[in-house]
């Protein structure tokens, strides 16, 4: 009774603070409330009509939101870049990032189940998929274990997080011998949500451009270079507008693993060039068609080249030391790291993957201003779930937020 | 027309005019031309119009709202009724009366029911024919009309092949339309399971460099053409990702969906490395005169928008004895069906006695469908 | 010491054998291929429970079998206008030919083979014109026209009685009917002429471009 008390009083507390804030916090929750409108109205189009409003076609069955789903499991499974230094190795310097780490974990994880829902073809009947009322097709597809996964991630980002919050807000300690063993299994949990992501196609040994032993260690390096990246970026907000600190040396840290992330995330790029180009098969048509255009068609060159070459820019100058502790060549080189592995594994990895069709059809993809209104939508409220997450948390760990009796 | 109503086969020597009902002459190929008539009856256009007024746009969804994605509200169905009791006043001097009261509460109770039953593979046979006999009735009350649909299970003893004849196929293209009249397929999207690929002779069986979108005289000089569809793989890589199990080989080796149950993720579209399947990313619009009124609960009967789509062997025809219609089509007799299991059949023959191949038979996925040449 | 060897020995050998056992495919209803899944279901055939004869009924039927396979075929001299020929051929043909007899037939081009191979009389019985005759000059009733094209056109041939060649009629349960030779093909000009596409797909247009 008591702890549903507190419960109350801080779900109350963080009511007020959420709707309290500067000018720029208001133009900022305005703005995304806008962008989620204009989404949730060409969701509705979509769902009238059908998906025939996407761009999306027999030949290249999944598109814009597949992409950015693939996209955000990545950033989701980076938080455990900073669980792990944390509480496992128990680098004192990762502690202040962890919660908002694990923040943008939870909203990243909602945009990816948004996207997940936004391209079904019958969200209605997604009941289907509970397991005792419907059927759940586990272990077979991969598509169950990816849904397990995914819910299980989320839980954990939630309880885990929710619990040394709520500690923290009634101004207790947080118990180690409950959240140590939540953080551990989360560090595996997150290695996994990415595997199985990467599962889901690498299995399909219809589509030749995914069936490679490399796909998910390369979704690994990628992951564990945009995730950080993000989290970067986040936290100099955060350091900017809020009394929240976070230390250089913090920020250094999670360079350095962005850094190497993106030399491996290079090296495996390599690899799959080199598999492609060396002896080119008829399996290496989608490569083809991805960096060099198949007859003439040439939609994605400029898409794969600017990742390419923002991808190679950003790990370079990460690579240096001086280069990497100056903190404005860091925000950009994160900035346009993100940018590259966003494209990279949207645009670069899942439209290439149809095209060519199974009998070498070349049907290319463009997303409409339906698509891109949806997607628009679903990131405005994954910034706008982890901006409430984040003022919340900030403001327990502060100390503004208390519970009074 | 499709060769069903023809028993006698009439091969057109030197006539190009068999085919009188997807192209009529007059060349018009995007959706019909009003050249046909539909003469209709006083007491029908009567009714037509009064129900018109009143429920406007339910009449437009004729022979293809069969699945509902509008549940029915008490607010609305109330709404229905006192409108059909409107109906029914006027429509008790035309002495016939579609619409009554209950009708609507029926259709309301039909649609509660379907959108809540489980998975077709795991109901029992009476569950099946429950569920058929609801989608006829909600079809009769929806547009008057009957359709007959089958909840038919594979036969013992039965196993599916199929073999296509290179060295036949001509390119006229039969096949696709009367596989587009007999499965209800979507006319808007032009939807065809089938997918003829014309290549040149010399090159080799080149997928790549195969046109499958021709329009002119065929045979072209120094083509040749041969057909792919759905293949039914005996290891289907499809049914293994799909995360309800709404796709499923069943005992006579057919691979089907059902369309209620799927969730329209495409993963099983990803999966298929035949280009098998088809979605429907609009609602599937069947003009009401064209509707195959025999109908599969697997096979032909109307889909709604959303759901994955695919060929069945014409799961309607093929249990109940009949080849598809695509093989049925066929003017050269390139297609050949039957039975695996049974040593005696053409289908075996084939397969002991000519040199067949599959496509793609590295990734193991085990098709039913053969190839060969004279 | 050596009782212990032997009793491991024993058990690492029937542990072998069972993994080996159980790794290979022998549930029930798996195979490695269709074609062994064939072989083994069909040991079992016994029939079908499903007929053609329904969708055969109001065509005329004659059984025939050739070499190893007994099918149906349509029965054909009914169906042609003009049998039975000698009504009108009722003298022997190069006496028929001259001014006092009606022209009939005057527009039946041969398009068949060249003219040292086909005439008229290669096929057709100038003493009985209700028969055809095969090369040794041995009577065949026009019911059997497929025992003449079968004489040079041999490969077809053997393909048809197996079902690769020609149209089957009726469904693919037993009993197999299909269509013989003339069904399809004008003995006198048996190819086909090109023709258009019965359809067109637009929306693969977009596709194209």
């Amino acid at each position: 009774m008591r702890r549903f008390k507190v419960f109350t009083s801080l779900v109350k507390d963080s009511f007020d603070i959420i709707t309290r804030g500067s000018k720029k916090y208001h133009l900022w929750m305005g703005l995304l409330t806008f962008i989620m409108l204009v989404g949730m109205y060409c969701y509705s189009i979509q769902l009238d009509q059908g998906l025939s409003v996407t761009g999306m076609t027999d030949r290249v069955s999944w598109g814009l939101y597949i992409s950015n789903f693939t996209f955000l499991v990545g950033v989701a499974a980076a938080a455990v870049m900073l669980v792990m230094p944390t509480y496992v190795l128990k680098d004192i310097d990762f502690k202040q990032a962890v919660l908002i780490g694990e923040g943008l974990a939870v909203a990243a994880l909602i945009m990816c189940l948004a996207f997940v829902v936004a391209d079904m073809g019958g969200p209605s009947v997604l009941w289907h998929m509970i397991p005792g009322i419907g059927v759940f097709n586990f272990p077979n597809s991969m598509l169950t274990w990816d849904v397990i996964v995914l819910n299980g991630y989320l839980f954990l980002n939630i309880s885990i997080p929710f619990y040394i919050l709520f500690r923290h807000y009634q101004g207790k300690e947080s118990k180690k011998s409950v959240y140590i063993p939540g953080a551990l299994l989360s560090v595996f949990w997150a290695v996994g949500i990415h595997l199985v992501t990467a599962f889901l196609y690498q299995g399909l040994q219809a589509r030749p451009f995914w069936n490679n032993a490399l796909l998910g260690p390369r979704f690994l390096a990628s992951a564990f270079a945009a995730g950080p990246a993000l989290i970067i970026l986040v936290l100099a907000i955060i350091r900017t507008y809020t009394e929240f600190k976070i230390k250089d040396k913090t920020l250094k840290k999670i360079a350095m693993v962005v850094t190497v992330a993106a030399q491996i995330n290079l090296i495996m790029l390599i690899s799959e060039l080199f598999k492609e180009f060396y002896a080119p098969t008829h399996h290496s048509e989608s490569a083809y068609y991805l960096f060099f255009g198949l007859d003439g068609k040439t939609a994605l060159l400029p898409w794969i080249w600017t990742a390419i070459s923002l991808n190679v820019l950003a790990t370079v100058l990460l690579t240096f030391h001086k280069l990497r502790n100056n903190f404005r060549v860091l925000f950009f080189s994160c900035f346009i790291l993100f940018v590259a592995i966003w494209i990279e594994k949207g645009f670069g990895l899942i439209v290439p993957g149809f095209i060519p069709g199974p009998y070498g059809k070349i049907a290319e993809y463009t997303p409409t201003g339906i698509e891109i209104g949806v997607t628009l939508g679903i990131w405005a409220m994954g910034a706008f779930i982890f901006t409430m997450l984040a003022k919340t948390a900030i403001g327990i760990e502060t100390g503004t937020l208390r519970y009074k009796k | 027309m499709s060769n069903s109503n023809k028993k006698w086969f009439s091969l057109n020597l030197n006539s190009s005019t068999k085919q009188t009902s997807a192209s009529c002459g007059c060349g018009n190929t995007a959706g019909d031309c009003h050249s046909k008539e539909e003469p209709e009856l006083s007491e029908q256009e009567f009714l037509a119009a009064a129900v018109d007024a009143s429920i406007g746009e339910e009449t437009h969804k004729d022979g293809f709202e069969q699945v509902f994605d509008v549940k029915m509200d008490r607010r609305s169905a109330f709404k229905k009724l006192t409108a059909s009791l409107l109906i029914g006043a006027g429509a008790v001097s035309t002495s016939c009366s579609t619409l009554a009261g209950d009708d609507s509460k029926e259709k309301a109770q039909i649609d509660w029911e379907e959108q809540f039953k489980g998975n077709y593979k795991l109901m029992s046979d009476d569950e099946k024919k429950a569920t058929v006999n609801r989608l006829v009735r909600s079809y009769q009350l929806r547009t008057g009309k009957t359709i007959s649909m089958s909840s038919q299970n594979a036969h013992k003893d039965v196993l599916y092949g199929y073999a296509f004849n290179i060295s036949k196929c001509q390119g006229y293209m039969d096949c696709v339309t009367a596989c587009v009249e007999e499965n209800n397929q979507d006319r808007n999207s032009q939807m065809q399971y089938i997918r003829i690929h014309e290549m040149k002779d010399g090159k080799g069986f080149n997928f790549n460099e195969a046109d499958d979108n021709y329009y002119h005289e065929v045979p072209a000089e120094g083509h040749f053409y041969m057909g792919t569809q759905c293949f039914h793989c005996d290891n289907p890589p499809c049914i293994e990702v799909c995360p309800v199990q709404a796709t499923w080989r069943e005992d006579d080796g057919l691979v089907v969906v059902d369309y209620d149950w799927c969730v329209g993720c495409r993963y099983c579209m990803a999966a298929c490395p035949y280009d098998g399947r088809r979605f429907n990313w609009s609602k599937p619009e069947v003009p009401e005169n064209e509707v195959n009124k025999n109908q599969h609960y697997l096979g032909n009967r109307m889909r709604k928008k959303g759901v994955v789509e695919k060929c069945t062997f014409c799961v309607q025809r093929s249990r109940a004895g009949k080849n598809p219609a695509c093989v049925e089509a066929c003017p050269t007799g390139a297609r050949i069906f039957g039975n695996l299991l049974d040593p005696n059949s053409t289908i075996r023959w084939v397969l002991e006695n000519k040199k067949v191949f599959r496509l793609k038979e590295d990734l193991g996925t085990e098709p039913k469908f053969w190839y060969f040449m004279d | 010491m050596s009782k212990h060897r032997s009793l491991y020995i024993v058990a690492s050998y029937c542990f072998f054998m069972m993994i080996l056992n159980s790794s290979c495919k022998h549930k029930e209803g798996e195979y490695h291929n269709v074609t062994d899944k064939i072989e083994m279901e069909s040991k079992n055939y016994h029939g079908v429970d499903l007929s053609s004869e329904l969708f055969l009924e109001d065509i005329e039927m004659i059984e025939i079998t050739e070499g190893e396979h007994t099918f149906l075929i349509p029965e054909r001299k009914g169906k042609i206008k003009g049998y039975a020929c000698t009504e009108c051929h009722s003298k022997p043909l190069p006496k028929m030919k001259g001014n006092e007899f009606k022209k009939a037939h005057w527009d039946l081009k041969i398009v068949h083979a060249n003219k040292e191979t086909m005439n008229c009389i290669t096929c057709h019985n100038s003493q009985n014109m209700d028969e055809l005759t095969s090369i040794t000059g041995k009577s065949i009733n026009l019911n059997n026209s497929y025992k003449l094209c079968s004489q040079c056109h041999t490969k077809q041939f053997e393909d048809w009685k197996g079902g690769a060649h020609g149209k089957r009629i009726g469904g693919w349960a037993p009993p197999r009917a299909s269509m013989t030779c003339v069904n399809c093909h004008n003995p006198h000009q048996p190819a086909f002429d090109k023709k258009w596409p019965a359809r067109f797909n637009t929306q693969k247009i977009k596709e194209r471009k």
